[in-house]
């Protein structure tokens, strides 16, 4: 580990905190995934029930290092320039992962019965996998943010696809659905699911609307 | 004596004060204002290094100015520190841009027209060039930094939060040598007239041997610290950003080239170094960092293309340029009158006769 000069060091450490806290966030894109796979293959069992404390705990840790970051910023007077921005795009992601949590508490709560057929679970699948791409690809805009500003472009594309391929995905699956002989409550309970999942990919976008705005402020 | 000394030098104080208040800002408005650094830590760094510029590099400004017309009477030379210290502040209440170096030497000029001295014209137009010539070689270093750093920033991907400390940094050691580069250059704008009738003589304290000009340059300076401390921070909210918005990075590229520029006018080693390479000597006369700040901001502005030309206010950009033919004028002019108000109704000797 490169040691940062003692003049450096309270930066250092607030550096090293925006990165566990980004990391925290992309680790609660594959809690989610790991967490709707086993949901979808086995229901509600202990490994579920597993991911859902993991997730818990992951966004409480989230939620002291967002606390902890902010508090310094303002207490320290660092990037006056940038600092409400930067509180804003940690609070976003932070409620990303707020939202990753309470969509899978759903899923385990309302919708464990909602996609029951193996054609329908595999499509579910493929879209909780856009989904979290997009979540991932929101944290490493974050990141460049942080670190290259000139790549954020990059990453802001990838979300924006992730977000259409998810879109794509959640319409054929709608029409499949309501194409179906399943009873209408049952109908209607997969489609609030699927907008409880491509609602994840719309919340990612976002924060690549707020990321463009941020990255054209940094080159600047 | 040496009270009356001190009293004719109160105009010198007041244009020290002024001087303190309006271009500090110039060296640590936009740190200040985009509230990378506090007024306190500003004003504080600002003010040492003000005083140890202009005490112990303050000479070869100085000299240059006395060139134009050595003001030999101490009452001649308190109506000139006079009549630049009015149109400094008349010119600054009135919301005009305004630089001292000008006004000092419109004033000067009035003296040399009311003694009827001849004024040295090469040397008038030597200082007239450096008007032109600062703020370009201004623009020029700051556009020079501007690419240098973008190209290192490129490279290196500094953390945002490293970035800002770094910036944080430079830009206090940048504003500790622009602070000492105002000091060395612009005490002559402050104390130059002064100093053909300076009223001290050397002093000895401890083995240490103080001139009668340097005593006259600390004096200087302390009136340019008090002006820091006690105006210059309206000064440097209002003045941070107003010709154009400037990122934390540019503020400092800013504030690098203008010290740079204040440097290279008041560095006698330079100018000897650069006469050593056979070319000719570097004129060491005070110049202004207001215009060596608009010249800066110009330079990256016009570094950036046309997003930067579009950014620049051109109309604040005019109100400046012509503040820089007015305040000559208006000094010259308002010198003579003083000069004759002092001469003739107080009955003061403004002008030593020849011989």
């Amino acid at each position: 580990m490169n040691r940062a000069p003692a003049l450096f060091a309270k930066t250092r450490d607030l550096e090293v905190r925006i990165d566990e806290f980004l990391d925290k966030v992309a680790e609660g894109g594959i809690l989610f995934e790991r967490g709707m796979v086993l949901l979808l293959e086995r229901g509600v069992a202990p490994e579920t029930e597993q991911k859902m404390q993991q997730l818990i705990q992951l966004k409480e840790r989230c939620n002291d290092l967002r606390r902890a970051v902010v508090n310094t910023l303002y207490s320290e007077m660092l990037i006056p320039d940038l600092r409400g921005d930067v509180l804003r795009l940690l609070s976003h992601l932070y409620g990303l992962l707020d939202s990753l949590k309470n969509a899978f508490q759903e899923f385990v709560i309302e919708y464990a019965e909602a996609i029951d057929r193996q054609d329908a679970v595999d499509a579910v699948r493929d879209l909780v996998a856009v989904v979290v791409q997009s979540v991932q690809a929101a944290v490493l805009g974050a990141r460049a943010f942080f670190r290259n500003p000139q790549a954020v472009r990059d990453h802001i594309n990838r979300i924006r696809v992730y977000e259409s391929e998810a879109d794509a995905i959640t319409l054929r699956l709608k029409t499949a659905l309501f194409a179906s002989d399943r009873p209408l409550e049952k109908k209607l309970l997969g489609r609030d699911a699927l907008a409880v999942i491509d609602g994840l990919a719309d919340l990612a976008e976002e924060i690549s609307d707020e990321l463009s705005i941020l990255a054209i402020k940094r080159v600047l | 004596m040496l009270a009356t000394g001190l009293l004719f030098l109160s105009s010198g104080l007041f244009l020290g004060w002024s001087l303190g208040a309006n271009d500090a800002a110039n060296v640590f408005g936009s740190a200040v204002a985009s509230r990378m650094l506090r007024f306190s830590t500003a004003a504080l760094l600002c003010s040492v290094f003000v005083v140890l510029g202009a005490v112990t590099s303050g000479a070869g400004a100085s000299a240059g100015l006395g060139q134009l017309g050595a003001v030999n009477a101490i009452a001649g030379s308190f109506t000139t520190a006079l009549a630049a210290a009015l149109t400094v502040t008349w010119m600054t209440r009135a919301g005009l841009p305004v630089s001292s170096t000008q006004a000092v030497v419109g004033a000067i000029v009035g003296w040399n027209w009311f003694s009827g001295s001849a004024t040295d014209t090469s040397q008038l137009s030597r200082i007239v060039a450096t008007w032109v010539i600062c703020p370009l070689l201004a623009a020029l270093v700051a556009a020079g930094l501007y690419r240098l750093g973008t190209a290192l920033l490129r490279c290196t991907k500094p953390h945002l939060l490293r970035l800002d400390a770094s910036l944080r940094l430079g830009l206090i050691l940048a504003g500790v040598l622009g602070s000492y580069s105002l000091g060395a250059n612009n005490i002559g704008n402050v104390m130059g007239v002064f100093v053909p009738a300076a009223p001290f003589t050397e002093l000895s304290v401890a083995g240490f041997s103080v001139s009668g000009t340097q005593q006259l340059f600390l004096l200087g300076g302390l009136a340019i610290a008090v002006g820091v401390y006690t105006d210059s921070q309206r000064v440097m909210f209002t003045v941070g950003g107003d010709l154009m918005a400037l990122s934390p990075f540019a503020a400092l590229v800013v504030v690098l080239a203008n010290a740079l520029v204040l440097l290279v006018f008041a560095s006698q080693p330079l100018s000897e170094w650069v006469v050593s390479l056979g070319l000719p000597p570097i004129p060491l006369i005070p110049v202004s960092s207001s215009q060596a700040s608009i010249g800066a901001v110009v330079g990256i502005g016009l570094l950036q293309g046309r997003r930067g030309l579009r950014q620049i206010r051109w109309g604040v950009l005019a109100r400046i340029a012509s503040g820089w033919v007015t305040t000559p004028l208006l000094a010259a002019l308002l010198g003579f009158v003083l000069l004759f108000v002092v001469q003739n109704v107080f009955d003061q000797q403004v002008v030593q006769p020849p011989g």
